[in-house]
C-alpha cells in the first residue's frame, strides 16, 4: 500500500464526485484500485482517468468520499486487474455506459478519442444525473436526449455493417441486454464488459468475487471478454 | 510418479490447495482441483460469521498479511455450496473445520457427508476463541481430535500453527488425539503500519503472515515434526514453485499446501506439478522415496 493526496475534487453530478490525485497512478483504462479510506473500509474503484477516481455515494465510504477535499490522503494497493484491451485500427468503437459504469470507460474515451471514432453513450435516470458531456445520453424519463436505456440507444445508433469494438460497464440487467444483443449478432468477440463484484483482497486469492464459471473479477477481470463470460 | 497416499486417502500428487484460497465457491475449487492433488475448503464452523471488515489482506513484498476473520456461511450452507463441486471434479475434498470447542467440532462433520477428509483449522492466528486459541494448548489439541475422530472414519489433520514455543509438543497431541496426518504450518503472527496515516493497515489491527518470506520459517517446523512424529506431515508455508515442494519433502512432508502462490497465479499448481514431474522424470525417483532424506546422516 501507498498513499496519494487529493489534488482536486470535482462534483459530477448529485451523488457523483471526480477525484483526482497529485500522481499518476499508473493504471491503464479498465484497472482499478483498492482505496484505503482511513477510518472507513478499503473499497476497488475503477480508474476514471490516469489519476482519478469517479465515485457514486452508496454506501457508507463511497458517502463519505463525496465528502473529500484537497489534501486529503487516502491509502492505494493496485492499480490491479486486467485493462480493457485496445481495439484494432479498422474498428469502429462503441462505449456503452450505465451510471457510475461511467467511470473506467471515460478513461478508456479519453486514451482512445484522438486515434479512433469513439461513440460513447452514457445511460442514466434523468437529466440531473449527467456527468460527462461527451457522450450520447440516453435518460429513463427522456428528460435529456435519447428516452429510452444506453443498450436501446446503441442498437439504434450501432452500424453492424462495420468492423466493430464494444466497451461496457454498467449495471448487471443492462450488460445482460448488451450480451444477449450481441450474441444475436454472432458478435461476442466484439465485445468487452467490466464487471463489478464484491471484493476482498483484489489480488486473487481470497475467492470472495469469483464468479459462477470460477473466473476471479479482480484478477481474471475486471474486464471480460464476451466471448469468456456465461451470465 | 507423483502419486502419494496419505491415511487412506490417495492422491494423484501432493500438491493440495491449501485453505482460505480461492476456497469460498465451488467454481474456483473446481478450477484450482484440475491440477490439484487434493482440495482444501475455506474453513467453516456451526454459525455464520461475517469476517472482519476491508482491508484484510495487505500484499507487500515476498509476502501477505492477512486477517479475513473466518469469514463463512456457516455449516449448512456451506454444504450446499460444496456439494455442487461433486458435478465437475472428482478430486478428494478437504473440508477445514473450525470451532471454539471439542463438543462443537464434533458437531460439523456430519454436515459434509461427501467429504474425503476434515482439517481442523487449530492455527488461525486472528479470530478469537478460534483456531490458534484452541492451536496453543496442547491438551484442547488432543481432545478436539478425538472429539472429530469419533464421529467420523474419514482421515482427519489437523492444521498446526507455528506460533507456539516448541511445535513438535503440539503435533505430539495431535498425534496421540488420533490425528491422521499434521499441517504445517498456518500464517506466523504479524502486523504492518502504514507510516502516511500512522495506524495499522488491517482493520484488525493484527494478522498473519504467509508467502515466500515465510518458507525457510515454515520449513523448519516440518524439519523438527518429522523427528518425533509418525504420522505424516502435510508441509505449507511459502511454496511457490517444484523445488520448494522437494525441500519441504525432503524435509520431511509427504505432501504441500499451496495458498499465496495464487497471487503469481490462478495456475499455481499446474506450474508446480509440472515441474515436480520433470525433476522426478530426470532423476527416476517415486516423490514417496523422498520423504524425510534430508535427515540421513545428519
Amino acid at each position: 500500500m501507498y498513499c496519494v493526496k487529493v489534488a482536486e475534487v470535482n462534483k459530477m453530478c448529485r451523488d457523483v464526485v471526480e477525484i483526482v490525485f497529485d500522481r499518476d497512478l499508473r493504471g491503464y483504462p479498465g484497472q482499478f484500485v483498492m482505496l484505503n479510506v482511513f477510518g472507513y473500509e478499503e473499497i476497488p474503484l475503477s480508474l476514471s482517468s490516469p489519476k482519478s477516481l469517479t465515485v457514486k455515494g452508496v454506501g457508507k465510504t463511497t458517502k463519505a468520499l463525496l465528502n473529500s477535499k484537497k489534501g486529503d490522503v487516502f491509502g492505494v494497493r493496485g492499480p490491479f486487474g486486467r485493462p480493457f484491451s485496445l481495439p484494432s485500427v479498422d474498428e469502429k468503437v462503441y462505449l456503452v455506459a450505465g451510471g457510475i459504469g461511467i467511470a473506467p470507460l471515460n478513461y478508456l474515451y479519453q486514451t482512445l478519442k484522438d486515434e479512433f471514432e469513439v461513440i460513447a453513450i452514457h445511460g442514466i435516470r434523468c437529466k440531473d444525473e449527467i456527468m460527462y458531456d461527451y457522450p450520447e445520453i440516453a435518460t429513463d424519463d427522456g428528460s435529456a436526449g435519447f428516452k429510452g436505456n444506453a443498450v436501446e440507444l446503441f442498437l439504434r445508433i450501432a452500424d453492424f455493417e462495420e468492423k466493430m469494438r464494444v466497451y461496457s460497464c454498467g449495471p448487471k440487467p443492462m450488460l445482460l441486454n448488451l450480451y444477449k444483443a450481441m450474441k444475436k449478432r454472432n458478435l461476442l468477440d466484439c465485445l468487452e464488459i467490466s464487471l463489478e463484484n464484491y471484493m476482498k483482497c483484489g489480488i486473487g486469492i481470497c475467492g470472495s468475487c469469483v464468479t459462477e464459471c470460477g473466473k476471479r473479477v479482480c484478477k481474471d477481470g475486471p474486464v471480460f471478454k464476451g466471448i469468456d463470460i456465461i451470465f | 510418479m507423483l502419486e502419494v497416499v496419505i491415511s487412506d486417502l490417495k492422491l494423484e500428487n501432493p500438491v493440495i490447495l491449501a485453505s482460505g484460497i480461492l476456497g469460498s465457491k465451488w467454481s474456483s475449487l473446481a478450477k484450482v482441483a484440475e491440477f490439484s492433488g487434493a482440495i482444501v475448503a475455506k474453513s467453516v464452523g456451526l454459525n455464520s460469521r461475517e469476517g472482519y471488515k476491508n482491508p484484510v489482506v495487505l500484499n507487500q513484498e515476498c509476502s501477505i498479511v492477512n486477517a479475513v476473520g473466518l469469514a463463512s456461511p456457516g455449516a449448512k450452507e456451506f454444504s450446499k455450496e460444496l456439494e455442487k463441486l461433486f458435478k465437475v471434479t472428482n478430486k478428494p475434498l478437504i473440508v477445514s473445520l473450525f470451532a471454539q470447542s471439542s463438543e462443537e467440532f464434533s458437531s460439523l462433520p456430519n454436515y459434509f457427508p461427501f467429504a474425503s477428509a476434515f482439517e481442523l483449522n487449530l492455527s488461525c492466528p486472528h479470530a478469537e476463541k478460534l483456531g490458534m486459541a484452541i492451536g496453543v494448548d496442547e491438551k484442547a489439541v488432543k481432545d478436539c481430535i478425538k472429539a472429530v475422530k469419533e464421529v467420523t472414519d474419514k482421515p482427519v489433520f489437523a492444521k498446526l500453527t507455528p506460533n507456539v514455543t516448541d511445535i513438535t509438543k503440539i503435533g505430539i497431541a495431535a498425534e496421540k488425539g488420533g490425528a491422521d496426518a499434521v499441517v504445517a504450518v498456518n500464517t506466523f503472527k504479524a502486523i504492518s503500519i502504514d507510516v502516511v496515516s500512522r495506524k495499522p493497515v488491517l482493520s484488525n489491527v493484527k494478522g498473519g503472515l504467509s508467502g515466500k518470506a515465510i518458507k525457510p520459517l515454515a520449513l523448519r517446523c516440518v524439519w523438527d515434526l518429522y523427528e518425533v512424529l509418525d504420522i505424516p506431515i502435510i508441509g505449507c508455508g511459502g511454496i511457490s514453485n517444484w523445488k520448494d515442494v522437494v525441500e519441504f519433502i525432503l524435509a520431511g512432508a509427504i505432501a504441500v499446501q499451496v495458498g499465496s502462490a495464487f497471487y503469481e497465479s490462478y495456475r499455481a499448481v499446474e506450474g508446480i506439478v509440472k515441474g515436480l514431474n520433470d525433476y522426478l522424470s530426470y532423476t527416476g525417483e517415486k516423490i514417496e522415496e523422498l520423504v524425510g532424506l534430508a535427515h540421513g546422516g545428519v
